[in-house]
């Protein structure tokens, strides 16, 4: 016979963590159902807490003495108990047997119905659980479908879905003390990399990786240098990581003699996928998040990803995005060029960054010299304008006339004049 | 009935055009593109990388899903647009700008060839400044033994660099459209040509390990033609 109880909170949000230990201490199947409300498998506990009504007062006991103000209601279902604990004045149990009979009277918005399948009730003027039990199934099925039939059921105290089981978020972290205090990075790395092995073995055990990593070192005197590093991968390797934390230690090392060590990690899903003996190779992850660290510590990082085409017509809008972690199954539905096999090959444009500025001799409105601190010539063949402009609607509006000229020794290039001056946007090549 | 080993080419692929030019860069070594400005050596590399970002090879027996390309570019000229053009696909593409920096390039250049997993690291350093002989050879070892296609786009070519192949190239005519006045730029012809190559000897002008000495500027020669020179028109993408 299965019994469930409803817990429902009547004070502040944040008491549910000690809510769920109250609930754990009495039984082993709990249900977070979330906003201030659990469920827990009664089913058997007479034995060890008297009857419904006698567990159903321990409960509220305990969490009065854990500082948290609850409403207990118990029942064969879990809407009967919800609608016991909300309906009821503290302690609420329904008889076996009697959980259709006690949500009679219950409002329809104990449910949770979909949007359409709730107007189109309460257009039938139904406003009790009761009265929706009440309907003819087959009917119903007609013009509520499956999601009618199955509010019907929960309305007449049936409840086939058993409890999902909460269980405990694992926590990722591992602390070293260390007897005699480490003066120097090495043996510091060292006891972070034990602390490593430690962390991705248990992450690997659960199928998990990390995207993120923190350390804290406990100094002499109290204080703490806390740092922390987000590989451009999910880690599994206990390898790669001592790497990483060796490269950003020995970039901000710790100043001071640490007595204490504590890595955390931030566990994430990693997506197993399929190596294909015919695709081409790829950076393994370990190798590739140090050499991006390695590479964001020699040019920056706002100068090192994935090339992305801004959403913008104005001149040279690129921007920077993460290089992702080239994965398997990347191949569906990644956007591509345009060219297809076959087609002619396209001509490319060097980018002069920043733009170079450029004095420019007009005849008859059109460029036929050209000097600059890059290139200078006489102008052998030009067309243009072709004028564009954009973004008047912002703080930033553009405007550009674009040239394409030859000038004497045969270089192709684009010239730009922006309203004010010239400048060379780039070279084709 | 025997299968023949050599398989044939997908539809639309050119043995002897711009297809059969990019599946010479040989993988685990070094090579090198030289070649003055508005001389198409810019447009080959984009070729090269969409080939390689789609297929995942530079030669026509790639695979369906692309490779991975680094490109360290040393004076921040790379135009993302003219590679989507090109057909490049943009996310297995690692741009690493170094504004005009020589050693930061280098040194970036020397991570990412020691990074196994790359198909494609290309150093771009068009006139960016001379590059150390040594400095080419530990690039040429970084590489030795793997799959990775290694490619120095500059200026002009240095005697004494370790490069497995030199492909020179040079302008012949922009492509205008529309009589006078004229309309719009169209494209440009160059022609491109192998200054070395140590590993197609039947191609190299002047045979195995020779070819040392010619600056960039291709080789001329009516009896090369279809043997070691491309004449190709890159087309201005609107």
């Amino acid at each position: 016979m299965t019994r469930i109880a409803c817990l429902l909170m009547t004070n502040d949000l944040p008491a549910h963590a000690a809510l769920l230990q109250v609930a754990l201490a009495h039984s082993p199947r709990v249900e977070d159902a979330g906003a201030g409300c659990l469920y827990l498998d009664a089913s058997g506990l007479q034995s060890l807490f008297g009857d419904d009504g006698r567990l159903a007062e321990r409960l509220r006991a305990a969490a009065a003495a854990a500082g948290v103000a609850i409403r207990v209601g118990v029942a064969a279902s879990r809407l009967g108990a919800l609608a016991a604990a909300r309906l009821g004045s503290g302690v609420a149990v329904v008889e076996p047997g009697g959980d259709a009979a006690s949500l009679a009277a219950a409002p329809l918005s104990l449910l949770t119905l979909s949007e359409p399948l709730a107007i189109r009730l309460s257009r039938w003027g139904l406003r009790t659980l009761g009265e929706l039990a009440a309907l003819p199934t087959a009917g119903l099925f007609e013009r509520a479908g499956a999601e009618g039939v199955q509010a019907q059921r929960l309305a007449r105290g049936e409840d086939p879905r058993p409890l999902a089981s909460w269980r405990p978020v694992p926590a990722f972290e591992e602390t070293v003390e260390c007897e005699w205090g480490l003066e120097t990075l090495e043996p510091v790395v060292e006891r972070l990399s034990e602390l490593a092995a430690r962390v991705c073995g248990r992450l690997g055990a659960r199928g998990l990786a990390a995207d993120g990593f923190e350390w804290v070192c406990r100094l002499a005197g109290g204080r703490a240098h806390e740092g922390g590093l987000t590989p451009a991968v999910p880690l599994t390797e206990a390898a790669a990581v001592t790497g990483l934390l060796r490269l950003a230690l020995e970039a901000r090392p710790p100043r001071g003699i640490v007595e204490g060590l504590t890595l955390r990690a931030r566990p994430t899903r990693a997506a197993p996928a399929q190596e294909s003996l015919t695709d081409p190779s790829r950076p393994s992850p370990r190798f590739l998040a140090a050499t991006m660290n390695r590479l964001v510590a020699l040019v920056g990082s706002d100068r090192i990803g994935a090339p992305a085409l801004l959403d913008s017509h104005r001149p040279d809008a690129v921007g920077l995005g993460a290089y992702a972690s080239p994965s398997p199954l990347r191949g569906e539905g990644r956007v591509r060029g345009s060219r297809v096999r076959g087609a002619a090959p396209v001509l490319a444009l060097r980018r002069l960054r920043p733009p170079a500025p450029a004095a420019v001799t007009l005849a008859s409105g059109r460029p036929v010299a050209m000097r600059s601190s890059r290139l200078a010539g006489r102008i052998v063949a030009g067309v243009g304008p072709w004028r564009s402009s954009g973004e008047w609607w912002t703080t930033q509006p553009w405007l550009q006339d674009e040239w394409d000229v030859e000038l004497a020794d045969g270089t192709l290039c684009r010239l730009a004049h922006d309203g004010s001056a010239w400048h060379i946007a780039g070279v084709y090549d | 009935m025997g299968i023949p080993i050599e398989s044939s080419p997908p539809p639309g692929w050119e043995r002897e055009g711009i297809d059969g030019l990019l599946g010479l860069f040989p993988p685990g070594r070094l090579s090198e593109i030289v070649g003055p400005r508005s001389s198409g050596a810019s447009s080959l590399l984009l070729a090269l990388i969409a080939r390689i970002t789609t297929s995942g090879s530079s030669n026509w027996g790639g695979s369906s899903n692309g490779g991975q390309v680094a490109f360290v570019d040393g004076m921040d000229a790379l135009d993302p647009a003219s590679a989507a053009a090109a057909g490049a696909d943009l996310s297995a593409l690692l741009w690493v700008r170094c504004g005009g920096r020589l050693r930061v390039a280098l040194s970036a250049a020397d991570l990412l060839a020691r990074c196994p997993g790359f198909a494609l690291v290309v150093l771009d350093l068009d006139d960016l400044g001379p590059v150390p002989v040594s400095t080419c050879i530990r690039l040429q070892r970084a590489v030795e033994g793997t799959d990775t296609i290694l490619i120095v786009r500059r200026e002009r070519h240095r005697e004494g660099t370790p490069a497995s192949l030199v492909l020179a190239t040079r302008r012949l005519a922009p492509q205008w459209m529309g009589l006078r006045p004229l309309t719009r730029l169209a494209g440009l012809r160059s022609e491109i040509s192998i200054c070395r190559s140590r590993l197609h000897s039947s191609l190299s002008p002047l045979g195995r390990g020779q070819g040392e000495g010619l600056q960039g500027e291709g080789l001329q020669g009516e009896g090369l033609q279809g043997q070691g020179i491309w004449t190709l028109d890159w087309t201005l993408s609107q």
